[in-house]
């Protein structure tokens, strides 16, 4: 940690300023100078003499020091480390020197060096106008005005000095920069822009005080960095001033004032901003403010900007264009399956994940394009002039880029992205909003499975709406028990009676009324509800079906398990719990799984499947054939029965070529010693035609709707008496 | 010990009598031989003219005399509080010389600047005739700035020419210190030694207390006063750190031993100060000196041993100066809250470690009401440090 912190700039600052005399303003500097940074000698040369020095002793070495030799010999104590800095533009206007037997000066020094050697530069010059005026007409009006600015620079600095070693949140800092440069100068508008990192080096607005219009002068912003001073440029009826600003030897970004009136008024206004520039450079230099400065803006595990940082490039791209030429797009993209790597091979390699991702995200697009971490797993990127084709064509190159396998923690790691796209086409559109509209179109890809990409319509934004609306119900559902179950039995087609019943979730929302499954689970996955929603309804049908047993004892129990319940650390013990305490024996239980659940992360669910079956759990494939039907996993995975998907048995009558495929899939079950049920059995017809392809079990509204648990035991009473050819509904 | 050429010599007297502490205690330091100079460091409570005939009368009439009242005295043969403590040298190649500067209205600076006059007129500094010299200032700091003494002798001497030495002690009421110079007893004055010597000079600073984390800024203080840090009443803040929120300053200073202290950020470590009072009315902390708005501080914190091997340290970084030399002596220059800290049994415990490192190199000097010190950079001004000089 350095051994001064900004208040001994204050300390300096005040005290060189109220020097009457440049005697005395000068061997004050070279004195703390000195001190400061523990130097041994200081000296100030103006022209060809040396106006001040100190730690000399009787034999100054006035040459080297006018040659501004690099090491100084000084009699009786050697060569010194030394470091020399203009007090002004460059060292026309005199030079700061300070020498050290012991270590060279650090940036950070030579910085404060430089700060103080402005300071000091700034008052010389103003202590020889009082004097050259004092001569002339011993105005002493001009003489209170510029002592009162003065003491309104220290009290400027200090108060945003305070603020800093208050540890007071930066954009309140950086606000009290531009509103003391306004005060101070008396200036319409005051902005303080700072640089991403980056090559492009974009400026951000961070503050801004009183009218907008300073904001507008990025050139002359960009100019003031690269010639590393301030600069006055007149308008039409207003000039602009502005000023660099430099943290930890790096230029930072710059402070621009406008103000009324043509250029040559303001040449000492100038100075002012400068000599205040520096004060807030070296303020924010204070390690912990840089930090603040990056962590403010950057994503820490990305090195993206963040989405602060994103929203104030989105505005100023917004201000900045012309809607009808430059349209502006931006992209809302979400990870697929992130959050069950993060669960399963925690947040280290989750995080190396998304820096990786950050990495091909950034690989599809512009170096003028801005690309964004918005926290969690979602990214947006800001298109500059880019049409909607274009923007389309760059959302699907990131999908293509990130559905290829990345590799994480010595594995394959296999996800996607699921992208939303919305495009500025008002100029009186808001940043906030566009993202906003980009992440309701991501909402409706996720909907439409992985990897999918969409464009915002302004109907999305009801729907959006509605789901906004229905998370938060679903959050009080549980607490208020208004989840219920039905259950739907599976009946041996053969003999038509009852094997076993599947659980079925129903929501009864007071003011929505019957909420379908199909609406709220993919919510309830998405907030991670769904793992309590979960375990409750195996919970609770596992006692009904313990309940059920002592009057028809061979009943089992199917389940519908989520991906996210499976990935979850303490799946297979939820389960086991579960049906301890509701005393059925595991191997009466069946979780039916869908093949995308079982695909997203193979390892993971095997080895969680693995550890169930063991425990006698058996396991079932839902909606198969829908999916990626591959025959690989059949082998590897513990299953135990597989069903057909109601999609190839929705027909009326069913055709040749879909009983072709029911076929193909009882057979693959036959061969595997798989049970193999069929959903949606909706007639007779339907009955007739999978029993004689010998599929062995099946569901529908054909054999019996799901019904309520209190409902149920009189059909299971009839079931067992019926006669297998008759249809069962009551 | 003494060479062919060259001698040091410490003594040590707890006689009552102040004429025949004096003596005694010159006595053993000078032992019958011809000093250059000789140091006398003494009990305010001593009829201080009449300790100094005593010291004549073994120094004979050409040897230069100096000295500074104290808060305690140490040399090799034993240390307390109360009586008199000799350093004397001598023999060839050492040169020495003597100014005393008022402060009075002049200020600390110009006396300070005056006092460095003693090297002026030795020839060609920054080393007189002498490859080596040393400004030993004996001052008093109860009033004023009392870092102004070293800038003050800084502007005149430069970074050529170490610093080394103490502020002076003085009564429980802390109201007078004295400064001697041939058989003249001064106050409110600073007191320049040149001395010049054909062998290298070691000079040692050490002060053994750690850093109490997390680091604070002085955001408002004048001179040795601190109203706030990090914004916060400074006498809350130290009150809060010490386990006595809501306390009153009487809590921390009254009657206590082991007064807190702030140590300065240096970029070799840290500057002590010693806390020494409170104002329950503006919440502000006086320390001995100079603590400047903006600096970074530290609580500190020492336990027993810590203080002991700093005086160890010290010693060590001294001996270490004379580049392989066998040393002659020591001046040293320490603390009164360090000697407060260690009590009676850690003073001897103290002295044993010094003897140990020093390998029985004599020694003598005093407790002090701030260690001055500057060897690297401008800054000179020490607390509860030891500031070792040894001579080869």
């Amino acid at each position: 940690m350095s051994q001064w912190s900004t208040h001994q700039l204050t300390d300096f600052f005040s005290a060189v300023n109220a020097a009457t005399d440049e005697e005395s303003a000068v061997a004050y500097a070279v004195e703390r100078a000195a001190e400061m940074v523990e130097a041994e000698v200081a000296a100030v040369m103006v022209g060809d003499e040396v106006r001040g020095e100190w730690g000399f002793g009787p034999e100054v070495p006035v040459a080297g020091l006018l040659r501004a030799d690099e090491r100084l010999g000084v009699p009786g104590l050697g060569a010194l480390h030394t470091c020399y800095t203009g007090l002004g533009e460059g060292r026309k206007q005199g030079a700061l020197m300070v020498g050290r037997l012991s270590d060279e000066f650090g940036a950070e020094e030579r910085q404060m060096l430089h700060g103080m050697a402005q300071v000091l530069g700034l008052a010389l010059r103003s202590i020889r106008v009082l004097s050259d005026e004092r001569g002339l007409r011993a105005d002493s009006e001009r003489e209170a005005e510029v002592a009162q600015t003065r003491q309104m620079l220290v009290e400027t600095l200090l108060t945003i000095q305070r603020s800093i070693s208050g540890r007071r949140p930066l954009p309140e800092i950086l606000d009290l920069v531009t509103s003391g440069a306004a005060v101070l100068l008396g200036a319409n508008s005051v902005a303080l822009m700072l640089a991403e990192e980056g090559r492009a080096r974009r400026l951000t607005v961070a503050s801004t005080a009183g009218t907008p219009e300073a904001a507008t002068h990025e050139g002359e912003a960009r100019e003031a960095m690269a010639g590393g001073q301030a600069l006055i440029r007149a308008l039409s009826r207003d000039s602009v001033i502005a000023a660099p600003l430099q943290v930890t030897s790096e230029m930072a970004g710059s402070l621009v004032a406008r103000l009324p009136g043509p250029a040559e008024r303001h040449t000492g206004h100038r100075d002012q901003l400068a000599a205040f520039a520096q004060q807030v450079s070296l303020a924010l230099t204070d390690s912990r403010t840089v930090e603040a400065v990056h962590e403010a803006h950057h994503d820490p595990v990305t090195g993206l900007p963040n989405r602060g940082l994103f929203l104030k490039i989105f505005n100023r791209v917004l201000a900045s264009r012309d809607v009808a030429t430059d349209p502006t797009s931006v992209l809302f993209i979400d990870l697929d399956r992130f959050k069950a790597v993060n669960d399963s091979l925690g947040h280290e390699a989750g995080d190396a994940l998304l820096a990786a991702v950050a990495g091909r995200i950034r690989g599809c697009v512009r170096a003028s394009d801005t690309t964004a971490r918005l926290g969690g797993d979602e990214f947006a990127v800001l298109l500059h002039d880019s049409p909607i084709d274009s923007a389309i064509s760059v959302a699907e190159r990131i999908i293509n880029a990130v559905k290829d396998p990345f590799r994480v923690a010595d594995r394959d790691i296999f996800i996607g992205a699921s992208i939303g796209v919305a495009i500025s086409r008002e100029t009186s559109e808001h940043s906030d909003v566009l993202l906003n509209n980009a992440d309701v179109a991501m909402y409706r890809a996720k909907k439409e499975g992985p990897g999918k990409m969409v464009v915002y319509e302004p109907y999305m934004h009801t729907e959006a709406l509605n789901v906004l609306s229905l998370r938060g119900d679903l959050q009080k559902a549980l607490d208020a028990g208004e989840f219920a179950l039905q259950y739907q039995p599976l009946i041996r087609l053969e003999t038509g009676e009852v094997a076993g019943v599947e659980a079925l979730i129903r929501w009864h929302s007071p003011g929505r009324g019957l909420v379908s499954p199909v609406d709220f689970i993919p919510i309830a996955e998405e907030s991670g509800l769904i793992v309590e929603i979960g375990q409750w309804v195996l919970e609770t049908a596992a006692t009904q079906v313990a309940a059920w047993r002592r009057t028809f004892p061979d009943l089992t129990l199917n389940v519908n398990v989520s991906g996210h319940q499976l990935v979850h650390p303490r799946f297979a013990d939820n389960v086991m719990r579960a049906l301890a305490v509701a005393g059925l024996p595991s191997s009466t239980v069946t979780l039916e799984l869908t093949e995308s659940v079982l695909m997203s992360d193979p390892d993971l669910a095997r080895a969680s499947l693995t550890a169930l079956r063991r425990l006698g759990v058996q396991l079932s494939i839902d909606d198969f054939g829908t999916g990626y039907s591959s025959l690989a996993y059949l082998r590897e995975l513990p299953v135990d029965e597989l069903k057909v998907d109601r999609a190839f048995i929705a027909r009326a009558e069913l055709t040749a070529e879909d009983l072709a495929l029911v076929r193909t899939i009882v057979q693959l079950g036959q061969i595997l010693g798989l049970r193999v049920v069929a959903e949606g059995i909706e007639n007779a017809a339907q009955l007739e035609a999978l029993r004689s392809l010998g599929c062995g079990y099946g569901q529908g509204y054909h054999l019996c709707r799901p019904a309520d648990a209190a409902d149920l035991p009189p059909f299971l009473e009839r079931a067992s008496l019926r006669h297998p050819n008759a249809s069962l509904i009551a | 010990m003494q060479t062919p050429h060259r001698w040091f010599g410490a003594g040590h007297s707890t006689a009552a009598d102040s004429a025949k502490a004096g003596a005694e205690a010159a006595f053993s330091a000078i032992n019958g031989r011809t000093p250059a100079v000789v140091f006398v460091f003494a009990s305010h409570r001593h009829d201080l003219p009449a300790l100094l005939m005593g010291v004549r009368d073994e120094a004979g009439p050409h040897a230069l005399v100096v000295g500074a009242s104290t808060l305690g005295e140490l040399a090799n043969d034993g240390a307390g509080a109360g009586g008199v403590s000799v350093g004397a040298l001598g023999g060839e190649g050492f040169t020495a010389r003597a100014r005393v500067a008022h402060i009075g209205d002049a200020g600390h600076r110009q006396a300070g600047a005056e006092a460095a006059e003693a090297m002026a007129g030795m020839n060609s500094p920054p080393g007189m005739n002498s490859p080596h010299s040393v400004l030993i200032l004996l001052a008093d700091g109860l009033s004023g700035d009392p870092h102004e003494v070293v800038r003050g002798a800084y502007s005149v001497l430069g970074a050529a020419v170490p610093l080394v030495g103490g502020f002076a002690g003085g009564g429980s009421d802390g109201a007078r210190t004295f400064q001697f110079v041939g058989d003249a007893v001064y106050t409110d004055a600073v007191v320049g030694v040149a001395l010049g010597s054909d062998a290298p000079i070691g000079i040692g600073v050490a002060h053994g207390w750690r850093r109490l984390e997390p680091p604070m800024i002085v955001t408002r203080s004048s001179g040795g006063r601190i109203y706030e840090l990090d914004d916060e009443p400074a006498l809350d803040v130290l009150l809060r750190r010490n386990d006595m929120p809501g306390g009153a300053a009487a809590d921390l200073f009254d009657g206590v031993d082991a007064p807190p202290a702030l140590g300065l950020s240096r970029r070799n470590g840290e500057d002590i100060r010693v806390i020494h009072d409170g104002d329950d009315v503006e919440r502000s902390i006086l320390g001995m000196s100079d603590v400047p708005q903006g600096a970074l501080c530290w609580l500190m914190e020492a336990d027993h041993e810590a203080l002991i091997q700093g005086a160890t340290e010290s010693c060590l970084e001294a001996l270490e100066g004379l580049g392989g030399k066998v040393p002659l002596g020591v001046l040293a220059f320490d603390c009164g809250a360090r000697r407060g800290r260690l009590g009676p049994e850690g003073m001897q415990e103290e002295m044993a470690a010094m003897r140990s490192a020093l390998g029985n190199t004599p020694y003598a000097g005093f407790y002090t009401s701030g260690e001055i010190a500057r060897v690297r950079g401008a800054l000179g001004t020490h607390h509860l440090t030891l500031v070792t000089l040894a001579l080869a």
